[in-house]
């Protein structure tokens, strides 16, 4: 077979046009500069789109050859392999397939594998790390958003006597009551078990007996029980490596966009994780979930159109829509 | 137009250098470089590199002929595992075991070696490329780059980097006086004053850029604020507890603002200028360099790679990831395609030989994404 090819002797940036002859003896001859060869002696390179290929023989000469095909045609012929990452390069399914193995692994190390690194740091980490976690996050909270709590003696003694039988037999648990104008009705939880209510959140209750708020505290607890933050931390961590890798230099802003998206899917996760356990825990306190379903309602009617957020906002809104919260609540009401 | 005759025998002379990668050829080398690179724990990454190295330089033409890249798969293997096997090093002793003297110990002693690792770098990366089979070559001395960044360096700190457009002239000479193809050899000559201009003209587009963008934003956020109004209020039950700080309320408004904050002010703003700069440096090194006495040229708009690079990192977000081997190819393109040498006779290059040598300082600039730039 005759290839067509430039060659460059290896000594200076001199282009000679040639022809190669491959025999069906394994030889390899180029008449013009008087090389005979056996096949063996002869590199050639594995086929990289189509890039013109390279023949290296001995003493630095080297032959580069723009019939790809005709060389892949030669290696076939005379049995050697082509190169394994051009097959797969060219094959349509094995590429489709790499795509998959790539999506997969990424999902992979941001479910089942940060899970596992969760756990495993939650029950390294000794609890002293946790609680000073905490402690420096509470201490700034205090100074900046948080003020004594303005409610009566009687409605702590309740909320109180509910986080009580919430947590009995728990330690590590503590309620906090603060006022927070900036915060707005709110209510948060910290890794080591702090809990903050606000008084602006409890001023939304519809309920005598708080059992709306007390099913909040359970939704807290949830977070707690869970290791969401830890969890958090964890994915937000991965994400960032991976899109990081894959973007290669871009890494500086590449990452910003798609962690907050998956953040927020993982709020939006970690909030029906702790909904779900908030219905738990009323459940076996034998309490309906429908007064934090009516909570809900006010929330959203205090929040204005409840709409507005439908559509768009919903696939990055951090916690699952009120709306469907509002159902979810209700549909396990008694 | 006194000039016009010899002008378009200059014009002839200069030869712009071709691309012809192609973004959906690339993303098939790229995407399978990363799941077999995935599969092998991390090992094929090295022939991963050489792949889409060899992609890159095979599509890079000039006089019809196109560049080689040589690198040995294994040893960048070997220079990966010694960078990465130090920074875990590093890492467990100062974060895992808290045993800061022994981690300081490791910086310092990767500190001690910078010099030699960036000369290694350059010197690694011009030994393996090659042109009509003959390779480039560095001659810089170890030494020459440790009285370098001695000096500069110290320099740099008492002038609060003022004086850094000489130590980026310095640093170009430093890197082309000693560079090689075959037996030619490569000259910069740059004033310094020029580089103090580059820097205001990239400051005042910038700041230009940062203006406008305000205006449109206060004029938009005027017609957008009023039809919301108090869209503040809307606040939704707890939040969890992130890595620094706390995540109070964390309402979807919160998200869509930093979404909408980084999508039309950082990321523009980001790669606006790194595009710009890219142009405007690009152009100028090019432009005063010579192999011998065959002049490179550059004729990138500034404004133009700003834009490629915007819309790059854009379309790589959108595609989460997917478009990036199509984005590195667009931006290559235009910069190549946009640079021109003019050589009298292509034939007449001599060889020295190819060289391997040691890959860590390659690795080590990888794997820390530093930008020594040629």
């Amino acid at each position: 077979m005759l290839i067509d090819a430039v060659l460059y002797d290896g000594y200076s940036s001199k282009e000679h046009h040639v022809t190669i002859e491959f025999t069906p003896q394994r030889e390899v001859i180029i008449a013009s500069h008087g090389i005979e060869l056996m096949l063996d002696e002869v590199r050639i390179e594995s086929r990289l789109g189509n890039t013109p290929r390279v023949l290296s023989f001995p003493n630095g000469i080297r032959c580069k050859s723009k019939e790809n095909e005709k060389i892949d045609q030669l290696l076939r012929d005379f049995g050697l392999t082509k190169s394994k990452a051009y097959k797969i390069e060219s094959s349509w399914g094995l590429t489709v397939g790499s795509v998959l193995i790539t999506v997969g692994f990424i999902w992979f190390l941001l479910t089942t594998g940060a899970n596992f690194t969760a756990n495993t740091l939650a029950s390294v980490l000794p609890e002293s790390t946790l609680s000073e976690v905490s402690d420096i996050t509470m201490d700034q909270l205090e100074e900046h958003y948080l003020n004594p709590t303005k409610l009566s003696d009687r409605q702590e003694k309740i909320i109180q006597d509910h986080f009580d039988k919430l947590t009995q037999g728990e330690l590590g648990y503590k309620l906090h009551f603060r006022s927070s104008p900036e915060m707005g009705p709110n209510a948060f939880a910290l890794p080591s078990g702090d809990i903050v209510l606000t008084d602006q959140l409890v001023a939304l209750s519809r309920d005598n007996e708080f059992r709306d708020i007390l099913g909040v505290l359970a939704h807290e607890k949830g977070h707690v029980v869970e290791k969401h933050s830890l969890r958090m931390a964890i994915k937000t961590g991965i994400a960032g490596v991976i899109v990081g890798y894959v973007a290669g230099d871009v890494s500086v802003i590449a990452t910003t966009i798609p962690t907050i998206l998956i953040n927020s899917s993982y709020s939006r996760e970690f909030e029906r994780e702790a909904d779900a356990h908030a219905v738990k825990e009323l459940e076996k306190m034998g309490i309906s979930t429908k007064y934090m379903a009516r909570l809900f309602e006010v929330l959203a009617k205090k929040a204005g159109d409840s709409e507005d957020n439908s559509s768009i906002m919903g696939m990055v809104a951090s916690h699952p829509l009120t709306s469907e919260r509002i159902e979810y609540f209700n549909s396990y009401a008694k | 137009m006194f000039s016009n005759y010899e002008e378009s025998v200059l014009e002839q002379e200069f030869k712009s250098f071709e691309f012809k990668g192609n973004g959906k050829e690339y993303f098939r080398i790229w995407i399978v470089n990363i799941a077999l690179s995935i599969l092998t724990l991390g090992i094929y990454s090295a022939w991963a590199k050489v792949r889409s190295n060899r992609y890159m330089y095979a599509n890079t033409y000039l006089n019809g002929s196109n560049f080689e890249y040589n690198a040995e798969p294994i040893r960048i293997l070997i220079g990966r595992i010694v960078v990465v096997g130090f920074y875990a090093l590093f890492v467990v002793f100062s974060q895992y075991l808290f045993m800061f003297e022994v981690a300081a110990g490791i910086a310092i002693l990767a500190f001690i070696a910078m010099p030699w690792l960036v000369r290694q770098a350059i010197s690694f990366k011009l030994r393996n490329t090659s042109y009509r089979n003959v390779p480039f070559r560095y001659t810089g001395k170890t030494r020459d780059f440790y009285t370098f960044f001695l000096w500069h360096g110290l320099l740099n700190i008492f002038t609060l980097f003022l004086a850094f457009p000489f130590s980026y002239i310095r640093f170009k000479e430093l890197v082309l006086h000693h560079a090689h193809y075959g037996h030619g050899t490569f000259s910069f000559k740059g004033k310094v004053q020029n580089i103090y201009e580059i820097y205001f003209s990239i400051l005042g587009w910038t700041m230009l850029f940062i203006i406008s963008l305000l205006l449109v934003i206060a004029l938009l956020g005027g017609i957008y604020g009023a039809s919301l109004g108090g869209a503040e209020e809307i606040i939704m039950l707890s939040g969890g507890l992130e890595e620094e700080g706390v995540e109070i309320g964390s309402s979807s408004m919160m998200t869509g603002l930093i979404s909408f904050v980084v999508l039309v002010i950082y990321l523009p703003l980001m790669f606006g200028q790194k595009g710009l700069s890219d142009a405007y440096f690009s152009n100028y090194v090019r432009d005063h360099t010579c192999l011998e006495k065959a002049p490179l040229q550059g004729s990138m708009n500034p404004f133009r790679l700003a834009w490629i690079s915007i819309s790059n990192a854009l379309a790589i977000v959108f595609s989460l990831g997917l478009l990036y081997p199509w984005s590195q190819i667009r931006y290559l393109k235009y910069k190549l395609e946009h640079t021109s040498f003019a050589c009298m006779d292509y034939n007449q290059f001599e060889s020295s030989g190819y060289e391997q040598g040691t890959t860590i300082g390659e690795e080590m600039i990888d794997f820390f994404d530093i930008n020594i730039g040629f």
